[in-house]
């Protein structure tokens, strides 16, 4: 039915065709900054077009080319960059028949109108460019949430029309209009509000995973909701017991409990110059990465260090619990009060010193 | 989105303040109660990061204002402490064994094909998964929008990391100074004895 077309007016058909992806390319670089005007001398080529689509009508079809024709002719003039997107559409003549059938494809969004789509999605599909697809991605993206915002009531179909008369095009005012249409339904896919509806919320949650499995490591290996579901609970668990395992080391190493500043601003440089855990020669494990740390098991250790002038004992080693009772915790506990010991040892040996001096 | 070092900076301060709140209590008590104040005040500085914006940080400051109302009151003081902590959350109740029946009815008089119930087991699966994350999540029995599950998890996430690597680094610093003391005590008690 298209190909028909090209024959007769082949030249002025693609002069025409032209005029519509460099459109595209001015709507990409005008779409910030518009503002929604009003378009009143759109309405006869919309009503035509949409008329066209109604019936499915060869004449119209042609009329409607025409009066791009005539719209390309007076465009020409105003367009900057339009020389190499001249050149590039040139050579896509073959293929720019299509376009303005595309860009109305774009406009509507009616159930039988559907069938319309699909089959120029089809043919649309074998010659698409980088260009188109991110313009009408762009359109795609914020029409959704111009939908969005807007609420359920402009979905019927009639609404849709009336709003896309009314609407205004994200473009230079000069461009005429193609007014874009809010949401693009795919083939085979329900377009009543409720599934729209849903399908924008699905679509917010999955970009939303997206960002989870950034932040969570190993989550790219999961495919699946429910697999990265299990990785995010994990990493969430073991990274409240790290806090409480820490919290527990600072409790006895730091007996009075003072993080002073200006202490700190020392430690704290030479801490975060490093970034990595600092590796002291006898203990290097206790410094373990959220990736090593066991997540089975929750090892806490319950010492109580009464008196350091007193004998000190070290009272209980308790588990909150333990299903995998590894070779790996018990050596961490080893370590664990080796380090203990050694606190103790160096602060008697200071006492020592001390009393000698 | 990673926590960044301005985050640090501002969790380490309020958590600072926090113990400095918390030292008159607990000089010279056992290491339990010390690491319960630690933790504590770690906690509550953490959400008060937040402001008040997030659901999770609520929850967490109400769980923690009604053991120790007065450590969190002071804490806060200035940012909104008595709204905070008297706001009532939303309670959702809902007797799950009378849900399960009625809905194991519900599904018995549905005619079901093979395709129908994979997906239905695939939807039991990830319902009972975001039935976890809520468990673990601070405040999470009262979102009952998956979105908003998941925003909340992202933030609470972050703000966990922020605490792991403050805890961290000040714990390693401790660890090095100690460690570097012992080794500077051996060699003296060396020096002694010869």
């Amino acid at each position: 039915m298209l190909e028909g077309l090209v024959s007769p007016e082949s030249l002025s058909l693609s002069y025409a065709d032209m005029s519509v992806p460099e459109r595209l390319k001015w709507l990409q670089q005008h779409q910030q900054q518009e503002v929604l005007s009003q378009s009143n001398n759109d309405s006869p080529e919309l009503l035509q077009i949409l008329q066209f689509y109604g019936s499915n009508n060869d004449e119209l079809l042609q009329s409607t080319f025409s009066h791009f024709q005539m719209l390309g002719a007076n465009y020409n003039m105003g367009f900057g960059p339009s020389h190499e997107a001249m050149d590039g559409c040139i050579s896509r003549t073959g293929s720019c028949q299509i376009d303005p059938a595309d860009t109305m494809g774009v406009m509507l969004k009616n159930s039988e109108e559907n069938r319309a789509i699909s089959f120029k999605t089809k043919r649309k599909s074998e010659v698409k460019t980088r260009e188109q697809e991110k313009t009408e991605k762009k359109i795609k993206v914020e029409a959704e949430t111009e939908s969005n915002m807007k609420g359920k009531s402009n979905m019927s179909n009639k609404e849709a029309s009336s709003d896309t008369l009314k609407e205004t095009s994200k473009g230079a005012s000069e461009i005429q209009k193609l007014d874009y249409i809010h949401v693009r339904a795919r083939r085979g896919q329900a377009t009543d509000r409720h599934s729209l509806a849903e399908r924008a919320r699905r679509e917010k949650i999955s970009k939303k995973m997206k960002y989870l499995q950034d932040l969570v490591p190993g989550c790219n290996q999961v495919t699946g909701k429910a697999g990265t579901l299990d990785e995010i609970i994990n990493y969430v668990q073991s990274l409240q017991r790290q806090v409480e395992f820490l919290s527990m080391k600072l409790a006895v190493l730091n007996p009075e409990l003072d993080l002073s500043v200006e202490d700190l601003s020392v430690k704290q440089f030479q801490a975060y110059s490093s970034n990595l855990p600092v590796i002291v020669a006898s203990k290097p494990l206790i410094m373990v990465d959220v990736p090593l740390f066991p997540l089975d098991q929750q090892g806490s250790l319950d010492l109580s260090v009464i008196n350091l002038n007193q004998t000190t004992t070290i009272e209980a080693v308790r588990f909150y619990h333990s299903e995998n009772f590894s070779d790996y915790s018990k050596f961490l506990l080893l370590v664990w009060e080796v380090t203990c010991l050694l606190y103790l040892f160096a602060s008697a040996i200071y006492k020592l010193g001390n009393s000698v001096t | 989105m990673q926590p960044t070092s301005l985050m640090k900076e501002e969790f380490l301060k309020k958590w600072q303040m926090g113990l400095q709140i918390y030292r008159p209590l607990i000089d010279n008590t056992s290491v339990s109660e010390r690491r319960k104040a630690i933790k504590l005040s770690a906690d509550v500085a953490m959400a008060s990061l937040r402001r008040g914006t997030t659901c999770w940080s609520r929850a967490l400051i109400q769980k923690t204002a009604t053991e120790n109302n007065f450590l969190v009151r002071q804490m806060l003081s200035g940012i909104k402490a008595e709204t905070l902590i008297n706001k009532k959350l939303p309670k959702v109740m809902c007797h799950r064994k009378i849900v399960r029946r009625s809905k194991k009815n519900f599904m018995r008089r549905k005619s079901r094909s093979v395709s129908e119930e994979v997906a239905a087991k695939a939807r039991k699966l990830i319902k009972r998964k975001t039935q976890g994350l809520r468990n673990v999540v601070p405040g999470g029995e009262f979102m009952n929008n998956d979105v908003l599950l998941i925003q909340e998890t992202l933030d609470y996430i972050v703000s966990l990391q922020t605490q792991v690597n403050v805890m961290r680094s000040i714990v390693d610093a401790a660890e090095a100074g100690i460690e570097r003391t012992a080794c500077y005590l051996e060699k003296l008690k060396f020096t002694i004895e010869d």
